[in-house]
């Protein structure tokens, strides 16, 4: 492996804060919100992918297929549910929605 | 060599992807030119290569797909068989091209279609030149989702929807059965290179090599619509006319033909796919001249032919006969094409009526189209000398070679197929061109021009393979450098009687036309076909009701089991559980739910300050350590 597996996993950590960062701060929107989770869920994946490559097991990148697999199928939900909810009150900011407040 | 087998296929693919990326800004003009040069470009490549090629070569363009023993790389491989394959191909295409700019010419979005046409010239080469198979059913696919959106061009009509639709579904039944064919060849040989396969088949027992050949067999059948996945292919005549004669003639339905000739050095060993091949081949060629006999939609006639020709390529291929399946291949894409753009140009000169009872007198009209149709239609009905009567004689040749009841059967299969050829071919002719009809409209010349040089090689194809009698055919020469071919050899005498009793029978089918259609025959039959078909006429007008018993065998139990499905397990049982479990959550909820605030922003802060005193916990932990 050319790339030292360090520097694989400093890149995810890196990504992953990043990704924290743009969750926490940006709650004005709720897509930048599922983008920022995006975000961490690929630092996830590089993580696998790196692991797979430094161990040399497939176990890693099945890993990774897994994930693109549920967040694929997360999006598609999310993103609806975001069509919905902008059409119930003509905003996207997170903390607009309070309703499950018990 | 690298470059020029590089540029055959940078040429379309780059012409596709201009068109669908920006073809709607650029002037109708540019994106059509942009379209042709793109195809003729790949086609001057190819005689390049024709020129500089010597030996078999393979090119690795490119890794793919890799992944610790597996390898796909995107390599090609040049061998006589796939260098005829790609000039004939970028050849024909790039005449379809120059007319669909004609034929097109009062149609909107013309971006959508020349990407589409581009692309799928691009599909089919990669198909042709892929050195594994992987490579090749990324070529498969490519063609078979092109021909599905172009199909279904004119997308607002729902049947035309359907129609595209319907080919898509029909051919990916075959193609599953071909991708668990090409795992599972992996999992045998360790390796997806087409020629490594093919110099394999020793390492496996017969059974398998058997099992895997019907599995390649299924996926030709899909997509060269031989029976019984051919029923998508008349209904895909709801497409434009260039796109009906480029997956007709030139692309795509000739992939299965094609790939079964590739793997021939694998499953030639194997009697049993073999007599499968020629058993699909020889009823495919009955079922659709059969077929043709009856239709009255001048493109549908044509849709059933090309059914029944390429079930001849298919029993060439299963008697052995690689070289003169391929030859038949070569000419009759030049003839298809050739009927099918001289249909285009009588159903544009027509006002789109495409009834041939409605038809008549249009060789006054149109005598350039009518020349270029008589040559197809002899070509087609294999009258002596032209291409047609060479190249399915070889075939037929080679089942009567191989001789034995079964390859003797459908020897005889076959001629009385050539019989009800003749027949149909001339029958359209009389009913299109005889009589007297109304006036033809003006349409794009351009169209027309592209018909005289397909009438050339059509009727001159036969140069290309000519018998052994007369002299070595230059085909069968360029493939013995490379290629094995499985078929018997006949005595000069009894190819020459062969081809007598050949000629015989299909101007026995002329013969028969013109009683029952010509002179002044022809007004009877068309006060016959104004009353409503009945008996043997409907059964062969409605394809032997092929479509009927699908509906019965395969679709009402698919609709009655998804209506139970959705019915009682989806509404009855999932949703019927979900929302008690709903309810009882819903109740636990609003209790727990006291202690919230409703803000997703600080439930985020929560998470985030959690984790960060698990990573500190444990960084603590690990520092003791």
């Amino acid at each position: 492996m050319i790339v030292p597996f360090e520097h694989v996993l400093i890149l995810a950590g890196i990504l992953f804060a990043l990704g924290l960062v743009c969750i926490l701060v940006w709650r004005m929107n709720l897509i930048m919100l599922l983008i920022g989770i995006e975000i961490m869920l690929n630092a996830a994946m590089l993580a696998f992918v790196g692991g797979a490559a430094r161990w040399g097991m497939a176990d890693g990148q099945v890993f990774s297929l897994l994930i693109m697999a549920m967040t694929s199928a997360e999006v598609s939900l999310a993103l609806a549910m975001v069509v919905y909810l902008h059409r119930r009150k003509k905003t996207v900011a997170a903390d607009e929605f309070s309703e499950l407040k018990g | 060599m690298k470059l020029y087998l590089t540029l055959i296929l940078l040429f379309p693919l780059l012409g596709g992807a201009v068109n669908a990326l920006i073809g709607r800004k650029l002037p109708r003009r540019l994106s059509e030119t942009l379209a042709c040069a793109s195809v003729w470009g790949a086609f001057v490549c190819g005689l390049l290569t024709f020129g500089a090629y010597r030996a078999p070569v393979t090119v690795e363009l490119a890794t793919w797909l890799a992944d610790f023993d597996f390898a796909a790389p995107v390599t090609l491989y040049l061998d006589p068989l796939s260098l005829v394959m790609t000039l004939m191909i970028t050849f024909v295409c790039g005449l379809i091209h120059v007319y669909a700019v004609g034929y097109m010419a009062g149609e909107g979005d013309q971006a959508r279609f020349f990407a589409l046409l581009n692309i799928f010239v691009f599909a089919m080469l990669v198909l042709v030149l892929a050195e594994n198979l992987p490579l090749l059913y990324l070529g498969w696919e490519g063609v078979g989702f092109c021909s599905y959106a172009l199909i279904g061009f004119w997308y607002t009509e729902k049947k035309n929807a359907d129609a595209g639709r319907k080919a898509f579904i029909t051919t990916r039944i075959g193609d599953t059965l071909f991708g668990i064919g090409i795992v599972w060849c992996f999992q045998l040989f360790r390796t997806e290179s087409i020629a490594q396969i093919n110099q394999m088949g020793g390492v496996v027992s017969a059974g398998v090599v058997t099992a895997l050949g019907l599995l390649f067999l299924a996926g030709a059948m899909g997509k060269s619509a031989q029976v019984p996945l051919m029923v998508w292919l008349p209904d895909a005549m709801a497409g434009p006319t260039p796109v009906s004669a480029q997956i007709h003639a030139a692309t795509m339905v000739t992939a299965g033909v094609y790939l079964l000739a590739r793997m021939y050095p694998l499953f030639g060993a194997s009697p049993a796919v073999m007599a499968a091949v020629a058993v699909t081949g020889a009823a495919s060629a009955f079922f659709g001249a059969s077929c043709a006999l009856a239709q009255r939609d001048l493109k549908r006639i044509l849709a059933y032919s090309t059914i029944s020709q390429i079930g001849y390529m298919m029993l060439g291929v299963g008697c052995g006969a690689v070289t003169a399946a391929t030859f038949h291949l070569l000419v009759h894409a030049f003839f298809k094409a050739l009927l099918f753009l001289g249909a285009g140009c009588v159903i544009a000169a027509l006002h789109h009526e495409q009834d041939i009872f409605r038809m008549g007198g249009v060789r006054k009209g149109l005598p350039l189209t009518f020349g270029a149709f008589l040559a197809g239609a002899a070509c087609l009905a294999g009258l002596p000398p032209t291409g047609g009567f060479f190249s399915k004689d070889a075939i037929l040749a080679a089942a009567w070679a191989k001789g034995g009841l079964l390859y003797g059967g459908l020897y005889g299969l076959g001629l009385v197929t050539a019989f009800i050829t003749a027949v149909y071919t001339f029958r359209m002719l009389y009913l299109v061109f005889g009589g007297e009809g109304e006036t033809t409209h003006r349409f794009p010349r351009v169209m027309e021009f592209m018909l005289p040089p397909l009438a050339l090689l059509g009727l001159f194809g036969g140069l290309l393979n000519l018998p052994e009698y007369l002299s070595a055919g230059w085909l069968g020469r360029f493939f013995t450098t490379a290629l094995r071919d499985g078929a018997v050899q006949l005595s000069p005498g009894g190819e020459l009687a062969l081809q007598g009793i050949a000629a015989a029978v299909s101007l026995a089918g002329l013969a028969a036309a013109h009683l029952r259609y010509g002179g002044a025959r022809r007004q009877k039959r068309l006060e016959e076909a104004a009353t409503t078909p009945r008996g043997m006429t409907a059964f062969l007008l409605n394809g032997w009701y092929a479509d009927s018993l699908y509906r019965l065998l395969v679709i009402r139990p698919y609709e009655a089991l998804a209506g139970f499905l959705w019915r009682r397990v989806d509404e009855g049982v999932i949703d019927d559980s979900l929302d008690r479990l709903a309810d009882g959550l819903g109740t636990a909820g609003q209790g727990l739910g006291r202690w919230s605030c409703g803000r997703v922003s600080v439930y985020l802060l929560s998470f985030a300050a959690g984790l960060a005193l698990i990573l500190g916990w444990l960084a603590w932990g690990w520092g003791l350590d």
